[in-house]
Formats: structure tokens, sequence, C-alpha cells
């Protein structure tokens, strides 16, 4: 199917790249289709498109490529939901915000969104755990050294 | 909208299923029970709206040429 994205332009997409979010994510209660897009399978990285807003991207970051100890006990709600379990675990990221500069990004701890990645549904899961920022800086030293240099 | 009045132990059901208990007053701070199927995810109100909040924020703006850069980020998992 093709999809349009204003960061992205037109997107071919196959059915295995969507997800869908039952109830949409708060405060896109509409929005129940994204795209999910890596950079590549190294990259801690990826994007979410709504396939029914052409402006609405999201950012994702995977937690555990940055934050050792990051955990959450997934209520059994969210893994009936979802058609979770031992044997078919959960995908999770963060949804990241960059206001501005990239080294000044922050993720939000207390809503990771819980992905099962065989049938393709998620839903956004607020966390009851105070502890954790809705606004945790990815990056409290700056870019990595190697990331400023760049790739290439 | 439908507002009530209701004193200590009184109580509202909402549908079949829900049923929610003035269990005490004290000063401006009112403690409600509430019973629910656990499919209903109850949340304090400012937390829900602090992550929509949050989600708009995330949203990309369509002009925000930073992001190129995290192709060159050399971070991997």
């Amino acid at each position: 199917m093709k999809i349009e994205s204003t960061r992205f332009g037109e997107l071919e997409v196959a059915e295995e790249q969507l997800i869908h979010f039952s109830y949409g994510i708060p405060g896109f209660p509409e929005e129940k289709t994204f795209v999910h897009m890596g950079y590549d399978s190294e990259s801690p990285f990826s994007y979410l498109q709504s396939t029914a807003e052409v402006n609405l991207t999201f950012l994702l970051a995977d937690p555990f490529a940055f934050i050792n100890d990051y955990e959450f006990v997934l209520e059994d709600y969210v893994a009936e939901e979802l058609d979770l379990s031992l044997e078919n675990p959960p995908q999770v990221f963060l949804i990241a915000t960059v206001k501005g500069k990239l080294a000044d990004m922050t993720v939000n701890l207390l809503a990771p969104v819980v992905v099962n990645g065989i049938n393709r549904t998620g839903r956004q899961v607020i966390l009851d755990k105070p502890e954790y920022s809705i606004r945790y800086k990815l990056f409290p030293d700056g870019l990595p050294k190697e990331a400023v240099k760049g790739g290439k | 909208m439908l507002a009530l009045t209701r004193k200590i132990g009184e109580r509202i059901v909402i549908g079949d299923n829900i049923v929610v208990t003035v269990v005490g007053i004290k000063g401006d701070s009112i403690r409600l029970a509430i019973e629910a199927p656990k499919e209903v995810k109850i949340y304090r109100g400012e937390i829900f709206d602090a992550i929509a909040a949050e989600n708009k924020q995330a949203a990309i703006s369509t002009d925000l040429s930073e992001l190129d850069l995290l192709k060159e980020l050399q971070i991997k998992k």
C-alpha cells in the first residue's frame, strides 16, 4: 500500500510494517495505524508514521540501548489485549521528543510503546512508576563522540 | 456532563461494573475507592494529560532538519 508522509514523501509500505493501535495513543485517539520504519537493523532509532495523518511522525528509541536497568511489569490486561506471553515477548520502544538540537532529545520512560511484532498490534502503556520521567534526557553528556564524527 | 453530590460512604455506579465510593474527605482532598474491571484503565487525570501533552510535543515538526543527523549517528543497539 502507498502512504503519504510529509517527512518521508510517498512510501510503499508492506502489511508487515504496520502496527495497529486499537485505542490510538494518548493525545491522538483517532490515529490507529502507523507504519514502523527503522533506519537499519543496527540503529536503536526508528520512526512511527501515521497512515492517516501525513504530518504525524514520531521518533522512537530502543530503551535497552541506552538505559540498562529500564524495566517494568507488563500488566495482564496489556498482555491479553496484545496476545503477548513469555514465548511471544513484546518489543518495547520509547517515544522521543526532539525540540531543536538532537543532543537535547528526551524520551518518555513513563509511557513506553509496547508492540506484538507477530500480530502487529501495539499500545502506549502508562506505567505506575513515578520515578520514571516523561522527559528523560537521552544524552545527558551530549552526543556520543563517535556519533558527532558521523558515519562516513 | 452529569454532576452529582455525594456524602462519605455514598457511591456512584457507572454502567454495570464500575463503582466509585467516596471514602473520606480531609480538607480539600477527597479519597475515592474505584472498583472496575481490570481492562478498564484508571489514571490520575494529570498523568494521562501529561502523557498526551508530551505525545503532542513529540510529534515531529515537519521542518526539523536536525533529525537527518540521526542517520550519521553510529550508536549501536
